[in-house]
């Protein structure tokens, strides 16, 4: 009668903490990766701000405002799907950024590399969950033809505009620049606002 | 006056020819109908429909304005068209930038009414076109190289070399059924094929989330004889505590085996990477069917591993590429059970995460599937059950015997199969069938015992209470004690004025005695005074003249 308590407290108590867990878990559509791809952007974000401690004062003078539609967040916010596509499409671009093959810099490349690496797994576990998605919309298609969905596609598809503005705009900036010393500088600076949205993205995601 | 209304007739028949062109030249042109953008990578093409197919020698022309700029300027490529159909592919825009475009029809110096496109962005608007597709034959698989649609670095998807997806369907030229789809990197290699076969493929590209290209011609290709040495199959890592663990499988003996690493992101980078493959430590000339390597080989995130077998004259081709993610090599920890028999004749189960393990945090942030194993001890036959509780019960089961229990944790999220190894052996025997009965007993054995110990408590209470709320009315005995003599009524006014006045009374009398003395004295003076001035009074008229020639002389003698 004495180890009763016992097994109480040994067991049924973190017990009912793991249940607590896993209910949390279980209830996001690709669960697994979502706690993946908060680890992946803190990685990330913690491995971009290591690159340089310091930004050249000669680039000083050649800083752009490049006008990342902060508002983003908000507009995605109401809805899970949205916050992946935000998500990825930054992902995506940031990528790209990075995988330029003009690529001159004096950033250490092996860094460069373990960037390009964070966020290829970023972009694989999201289109895993967008595909994952993708098919699951075409199992119940009939539930797609109301107006709804049909005016928070269109929330979607301007927001991805307004982020393609942005990049464009990074990428025009570059490309004016000659992918200069300077402009590389100012674009990773300009790169670790979206890796700070993207933390927040995944912690968006982690909690609905 | 008449030069006035001359100028107004004037004005008037200006304006009804700027506005109304067709009266005055019989000519009425209408502007054109159902004109549409359509984009497919870099080539903008409008199109648009005659109002009036009769009418000859119409041309079109069109033009642009966008946000920034609020004149419109002339679209290139669609000015004065004679068909019906134009190519604006040169203008130089923002692709994201929002644009309006109008287009009317013109004849000689008369031209239509202007007709306007709602504003729109190119990307918007724009759809892939067929990437183009280069193969290369394998007895087993097809290499393929796809190049990304649209011109390289500039124009629609300049911001999307690295971003496309792309779909692939095959099938075996032969057959018309049994197609396969699969999502593929740009050089990619497809597999599982038969030898000296056929197969026809077409691709198309994807933007995720929402933008699906049109699929490029189909593109056939015979596979080439069977090699000697096949390529190594099944490849799979296993991650054990400090080391990975490669397998695959094989058929044939004497051979060594070579395997290749590449980071997976290099393969969403259009481009060549055949030269960036790297050899793993320890898994070069093996000849097992496995090589152990450590773990810190690999740092964090995605590689591919391939492997080929080699028998010194000939070497196979490269083996399927497996994709291996760093991050998902997790094996679970078996989980720790508790059994406790309960008394309907049940057996609950507790599952908990272990408590001392190297690396913690796993199991808790896994969504786990608990495989439970249950049989009854003195038998061998085995229930399987899997659960994501971590509570439970097995219910309706023999009284007073022993079952057993093991439990294994899994991981089971799409590709990804993990197990653990399987938790200890825990038994327990079920309670005997007949509980219920001894527990009554026990139950009223605890309510008789219960009855004198609530009276004594309920006794104590109504004390407790009467106490607090009904105090007796006499007052302490000490109280009373000191006032025994005195009467009750006086209690309140007798304590505070009872020393003052007996003071009072004591200083009276000192005062009275006093006053009595000197009013003693008084009094005999008065007596006195009263007797001589009685006496006197019997002198005063006698001696009225007297007295005062005595005042005179005694005021004499005074002034002398």
């Amino acid at each position: 009668m004495s180890t009763k308590p016992d097994v109480f407290r040994t067991c049924v108590w973190p017990a009912c903490l793991v249940g607590l867990l896993i209910t949390g878990i279980l209830s996001l559509d690709c669960n697994l990766l979502h706690f993946h791809l908060r680890k992946v952007t803190w990685q990330n974000l913690r491995l971009l701000s290591s690159t340089s401690s310091s930004f050249p004062v000669e680039c000083l003078q050649e800083t752009t405002a490049f006008e990342l539609p902060q508002e983003i967040l908000s507009h995605t916010q109401p809805v899970k799907r949205y916050i992946k596509e935000a998500f990825y499409e930054m992902s995506i671009q940031a990528f790209n950024i990075f995988s330029q093959h003009t690529f001159k810099t004096t950033w250490e490349k092996d860094y460069l590399k373990q960037i390009q690496i964070g966020l290829y797994q970023q972009l694989q576990y999201l289109e895993q969950c967008l595909e994952e998605e993708e098919k699951e919309k075409e199992d119940s298609k009939e539930m797609e033809q109301n107006g709804i969905n049909w005016s928070g596609a269109m929330v979607s598809q301007l927001s991805n505009l307004e982020l393609r503005r942005y990049f464009n705009r990074i990428d025009n900036f570059l490309k004016e620049k000659k992918y200069s010393h300077c402009a590389w500088e100012i674009i990773r600076v300009e790169i670790r606002r979206c890796f700070y949205y993207f933390q927040k993205f995944a912690v968006l995601l982690r909690k609905k | 006056m008449l030069a006035l209304l001359g100028a107004t007739t004037l004005v008037l028949v200006a304006a009804v020819r700027w506005m109304l062109p067709a009266a005055a030249g019989e000519t009425n042109l209408k502007s054109p109908q159902n004109v549409e953008v359509y984009i497919i990578d870099d080539t903008f093409i409008l199109q648009w429909n005659r109002s009036e197919p009769s009418v000859k020698n119409v041309t079109f022309s069109a033009d642009y304005q966008t946000l920034e700029n609020d004149t419109w300027v002339k679209l290139p490529g669609c000015q004065s068209v004679a068909s019906t159909k134009c190519n604006f592919s040169s203008v130089k825009l923002n692709v994201y930038e929002e644009i309006k475009l109008r287009i009317r029809a013109e004849k000689d110096s008369h031209t239509s009414p202007w007709h306007y496109v709602d504003s729109f962005t190119l990307f918007g608007k724009a759809q892939i076109g067929p990437p183009k597709v280069h193969l290369e034959a394998e007895d087993k698989a097809i290499i393929i190289n796809i190049s990304p649609p649209g011109t390289k670095d500039h124009g629609m998807w300049a911001l999307d070399s690295s971003s496309f997806t792309y779909s692939l369907d095959i099938w075996k030229n032969s057959s018309s059924g049994e197609r396969r789809t699969k999502t593929v990197y740009p050089r990619d290699k497809i597999y599982k094929l038969s030898p000296e076969t056929t197969y026809c493929l077409k691709v198309k590209a994807r933007l995720l989330p929402r933008k699906t290209g049109v699929y490029s011609p189909v593109y056939c290709i015979k596979t080439t004889v069977e090699n000697k040495l096949p390529p190594p199959e099944n490849i799979q890592v296993d991650a054990k505590n400090h080391i990975y663990v490669l397998k695959w499988d094989y058929t044939y003996e004497n051979v060594t085996f070579q395997a290749q690493w590449l980071h997976a992101y290099l393969k969403k980078i259009p481009g060549d990477n055949s030269g960036k493959w790297k050899q793993i430590p320890n898994c070069e000339n093996v000849q097992t069917t496995q090589c152990v390597f450590p773990k810190n080989t690999f740092r964090k995130g995605i590689y591919l591993i391939r492997v080929r077998a080699s028998d010194g004259n000939t070497t196979s081709v490269w083996s399927n590429e497996e994709k291996f993610d760093t991050q998902l090599q997790i094996t679970p920890f078996p989980p720790v059970i508790t059994m406790k028999s309960t008394n309907d004749v049940s057996l609950r189960v507790y599952i908990s995460a272990p408590e001392e393990s190297e690396n913690k945090p796993v199991n808790h942030h896994y969504p786990l599937i608990y495989e439970i194993i249950f049989w009854e001890n003195t038998s061998n036959a085995e229930r399987k059950i899997q659960e994501n509780r971590t509570d439970f019960t097995f219910p309706k089961l023999k009284p007073l015997t022993v079952y057993c229990v093991k439990a294994r944790a899994l991981i089971q999220e799409g590709k990804w199969n993990k197990s653990s190894v399987f938790s200890d052996i825990v038994c327990e025997k079920t309670k005997p069938g007949n509980t219920s009965k001894t527990w009554l007993i026990a139950g009223v054995c605890a309510a008789l015992f219960s009855i004198p110990v609530v009276i004594y408590v309920m006794k104590l209470l109504f004390r407790c209470i009467s106490y607090v709320f009904f105090p007796s009315s006499k007052p302490p005995s000490t109280i009373d004690e000191y006032f025994s003599e005195q009467p009750l009524r006086n209690l309140l006014l007798f304590t505070s004025e009872e020393h003052t006045e007996r003071c009072f009374i004591i200083e009276n009398r000192n005062t009275i005695t006093a006053v009595e003395e000197t009013n003693q004295t008084d009094g005999e003076h008065k007596k006195y005074n009263s007797q001589t001035s009685q006496d006197s009074g019997n002198y005063s008229n006698e001696d009225e003249s007297s007295g005062s020639k005595f005042s005179e002389e005694s005021l004499n003698q005074e002034t002398e």
